[in-house]
């Protein structure tokens, strides 16, 4: 990874996961640049799930470090991981039942809230302020990713799933990450769709925000990714940019079998 | 060593019990995940059916019913096949439509149909004890080990009897189809299914076996104490539980570890400790707290059975629900969306209507019961934030009430009026120090005991509080000095402002109207904004909400907090109120009622708290007026019990579930409408 040396957002370095005896994933290395749209692939059961959550602490790794933004983040909590600006979506979409659009879109914006309960029972005007801002910024959002302003007081998950998806990306912006982290974000969708999500990608890096996504469309991927890391079996495979990785026969192997 | 030998014996015969009653516990969480609260009642059962069994004749409902007067090893069988029975119909009618849905949907119902048993066993056998009749081998003189230990022919058949019945159990799960189908449904329900299990007839034969054994040890238990009771079953079922969790839940041979420690551990803690009999009940609990604490997976169990599943009660499509009872609902429902939609005016509208009839209302009687009805909803609201909101079940509630009301009654009437002689109304104020004060005090008790509960979820965390607030009930019961014990505190002043006595059941009525006032403005100013929003969406997605930045063990703790702080605030006023507290105030059955009363009325609204308060309270006047309630009271609670299972399983929101609470602060939302 000399290459990404002061560039790097994030970096894993030598991260091990082991589940009992199982090793999900062996000592990789990877990093993810500034201002980058990396894609993170690699054949089914090959572990891309897993680094990502140990991305953003939700597996915490047998052994290996982690760096974002120059802090050793390792050690932290999950809510440690997205207060640093690590934002993520779900391969199976996770959002809060029972709650509006706009309120599942604010709780993304947890941590940028800070008045105290006595502030809030009595009425205290900044903590007014502060609502009001991040519920124009939870529309600019919605706006953002695509979707209309009346949907906003719908209970969420009675979206469509495209709908969905852009209501867990918006969450996630919601909280002005530095890295994105998105699980399989076009998975069931359209080529219109997918079409429209990777546009969405695009314009989230335009705001400077890193994005790190798995996906299995290699079409999609080869136009969308800067940098591609290739997984197989919990090793890294292959990792540079899109067009060299994936002419890379090892690669090739990987998703279509070997030659017998 | 005489006496070590003579407890050492006592303790293997209770331990004997508790192991048995631990495997019901354990086989049917095994096997479906579910703490059935209720096989205490079973045990109950067992104990009321075989004594009846020996009798030559009974009173049941009141009228004398001749009975067969069998010996005791044919009644016992009787009453365990019978329980066996009523065990695989409450589980088909209670809980298999609650096999998919979120974990406090089956752990709310069975404490439903532990209040349903045992209000029934009192409407059928009566409120007194029955008389376990003699048994031939109980007049043989006793055995006598070493001299010095005596052991009754019964209790060495007791405890041959836990053996022997643990014994076969075991080879009957290890050897027999059935056992292995049931240990096939407990690694995976669904690949069980799978491959042709017929899942719902080995959980029934778990539930007929879990029923049997409860009833075996409450047979036995009956028969070692010398009655049979409707509430026997309540705390040797809560040691079994705890056995079970002790043992770790889930593990047989570990449910007769964890009984047969508890049955020790309980009777040389009671012959050794100082008063030991009295505190006997909080070492068990003690016991439980610390290893939940500390091993929550117990002694031979598995860490990840102390998981929960996603979502809520409130989570689920809320359209969902039997189509007559869709019917019935349309109508109120359109009402409350729009009174929730409307908000503060609704709100200050009730209140309106509130004031006119305490105004109106021309009976010191009625305005007593309104007053309940008051001081039970904003009970019922302090723990709606912590169960309804942030989706954590609390059994422990109680204690944070217990707080307010004893932090104030000591005050004014041990300290001041006793120890130093300050009449009530010279220091009239005190009170209006002491309902934050209250509040603060159980806010801070909250969140000591709340600390150790973040690392769990779903049923252990319940049975933790329970744990907790036992321990508080026991404290409040043998600290004699601090609370004056079960003789409870008396002559609390009434409520006194500016030294005119607000004791007059009007004044009461408005003063507890005043205080709801507040309580429901601070809730619901605190959930509808930021911290709302992380407690809902830790009852939602607990790991989500983590990846969304928020610190869910801190957002825990400030629902703890929060929700004690109302129960201590509440609390202080209760007991000006009634002006007499003692410790029966604050049972876990009134932690129970309140848990019943915010789901009869709606989880997670401000609203649905005051209406559970007011239909079950102004319920319980009326039907008195019934002949066949003035008979038997205790049917009402069985009517209660009967309404929240059906509504589990068809309208788990509760009835006031349309008034949907906005999570966005209102005046924020004015501007962008445009």
């Amino acid at each position: 990874m000399t290459e990404l040396k002061g560039g790097a957002l994030l970096e894993a370095r030598q991260v091990v996961v082991r589940f009992g005896g199982l090793e999900a994933v062996g000592g990789l290395d990877m990093a993810v640049a500034r201002g980058a749209i990396h894609g993170l692939i690699g054949p089914n059961g090959a572990g891309k799930t897993t680094v990502l959550n140990v991305l953003t602490g939700f597996i915490r790794p047998t052994a290996g470090r982690l760096v974002f933004d120059g802090e050793e983040i390792g050690g932290l909590n999950v809510n440690g991981f997205a207060r640093r600006g690590l934002a993520r979506t779900f391969q199976n979409i996770r959002l809060f039942g029972a709650m509006t659009v706009l309120e599942s879109v604010l709780v993304g914006a947890h941590q940028r809230f800070s008045a105290s309960a006595p502030a809030l029972i009595f009425g205290g005007r900044a903590a007014r302020t502060a609502e009001r801002a991040m519920i124009a910024r939870a529309h600019e959002l919605l706006d953002f990713v695509g979707l209309r302003h009346d949907i906003a007081d719908r209970v969420a998950t009675t979206l469509s799933y495209g709908h969905q998806r852009r209501v867990e990306i918006a969450r996630a912006l919601m909280s002005s990450p530095k890295l994105l982290l998105l699980d399989e974000p076009l998975a069931g969708m359209n080529a219109v769709e997918k079409q429209e999500i990777a546009e969405l990608v695009r314009q989230v890096r335009a705001q400077g925000i890193a994005v790190l996504l798995i996906e299995h469309d290699m079409q999609i991927v080869r136009s969308l990714c800067d940098h591609l890391t290739v997984l197989e079996y919990g090793k890294l495979l292959a990792d540079g940019a899109p067009e060299r990785v994936l002419s890379d026969p090892a690669v090739q192997a990987a998703y279509l079998g070997r030659a017998r | 060593m005489d006496y070590f030998g003579q407890l050492l014996a006592n303790g293997l015969v209770l331990g004997a019990i508790y192991a048995l009653t631990a495997v019901a516990f354990t086989l049917v969480y095994g096997v479906v995940r579910l703490v059935n609260f209720a096989f205490g009642e079973l045990f109950m059962l067992g104990a009321f059916l075989t004594t009846s069994l020996m009798l030559p004749e009974v009173r049941l409902f009141g009228t004398v019913v001749p009975m067969p007067g069998f010996p005791l090893p044919i009644a016992a069988l009787g009453a365990i096949v019978i329980t066996g029975v009523i065990g695989v119909v409450v589980d088909r009618i209670a809980y298999r439509p609650l096999r998919n849905a979120p974990r406090l949907a089956p752990l709310i119902t069975s404490i439903a149909v532990s209040v349903v048993l045992q209000s029934l066993a009192q409407t059928a056998w009566g409120a007194e004890e029955l008389r376990f009749p003699q048994f031939y081998l109980a007049t043989l003189p006793p055995v006598v080990l070493f001299d010095s230990i005596y052991l009754s022919v019964m209790d060495l058949v007791v405890m041959a009897t836990a053996i022997v019945a643990m014994l076969g159990l075991s080879l009957f799960i290890a050897r027999s189809s059935l056992g292995r189908a049931m240990r096939a449904s407990a690694e995976d329900q669904t690949a069980a299914m799978l491959v042709g299990i017929p899942v719902n007839r080995v959980v029934a034969a778990a539930f007929a076996i879990g029923s049997g054994f409860a009833a075996l040890a409450g047979l036995l238990y009956a028969q070692t104490y010398g009655f049979a009771h409707s509430s026997m079953g309540f705390l040797p079922g809560l040691k079994a539980l705890t056995a079970a969790v002790l043992g770790g839940i889930g593990s047989i041979p570990g449910a007769a570890l964890g009984g047969l420690i508890l049955g020790l551990v309980e009777a040389l803690g009671a012959g050794y400790l100082p008063n030991g009999t009295a505190w006997k009940d909080a070492i068990s609990f003690v016991l439980l707290v610390g290893l939940l604490y500390l091993r929550p997976q117990g002694l031979l169990g598995r860490p990840e059975l102390n998981s929960a599943g996603r979502g809520s009660l409130l989570g689920g499509a809320s359209e969902a629900g039997a189509f007559w009872l869709r019917a019935v609902f349309a109508r109120v429902d359109a009402l409350l969306a729009r009174f929730a939609a409307a908000g503060a005016p609704a709100a200050l509208g009730l209140l309106a209507i509130a004031i006119v009839v305490g105004t109106l209302v021309p009976s010191d009687y009625w305005l007593r019961i309104l007053t309940m009805v008051v001081i039970y909803g904003m009970l019922a609201s302090g723990l709606n934030v912590i169960v309804g909101f942030a989706g954590l079940l609390d059994l422990g509630f109680v204690a944070f009430w217990a707080v307010g009301s004893y932090l104030t009654s000591i005050l004014f009437v041990l300290v001041l009026k006793e120890s130093y002689g300050v009449a009530p109304q010279e220091v009239w104020w005190l009170l209006y120090l002491n309902l934050p004060l209250g509040g603060l005090l159980a806010a801070g008790l909250a969140v000591l005991l709340g600390t150790p509960t973040l690392r769990l979820r779903g049923d252990y965390l319940a049975i933790m509080t329970l744990g907790f607030g036992e321990i508080v009930r026991v404290v409040a019961i043998n600290w004699m000095d601090l609370t004056r014990g079960p003789m409870g505190i008396r002559g609390i002043p009434a409520p006194n402002l500016f030294g005119i006595s607000l004791g007059s059941p009007r004044a009461q009525f408005f003063f507890a109207l005043a205080l709801a006032a507040v309580v429901v403005f601070a809730v619901a100013r605190l959930v509808r904004s930021y911290v709302g929003r992380a407690w809902v969406a830790i009852r939602e997605d607990e790991e989500a909400a983590e990846a969304m930045g928020v610190p869910t063990a801190r957002y825990k703790l400030y629902a703890y907090a929060a929700s004690g702080f109302v129960g201590g605030f509440v609390g202080v006023f209760y007991a000006h109120s009634q002006q007499y507290i003692s410790p029966l105030n604050f049972s876990l059955f009134e932690n129970i009622l309140l848990l019943m009363l915010v789901v009869l009325g709606g989880l997670g609204t401000f609203i649905g708290p005051f209406v559970g308060a007011l239909i079950w309270i102004v319920f319980l006047q009326l039907a008195l007026d019934l002949p066949f309630v003035q008979a038997y009271p205790e049917t009402r609670f069985a009517l209660l019990g009967v309404v929240l299972i059906v509504l589990m399983v068809f309208r788990p929101q509760g009835l006031a579930a349309s008034a949907r609470v906005g999570l966005t602060m209102p005046g924020a939302r004015a501007k962008e409408a445009a």
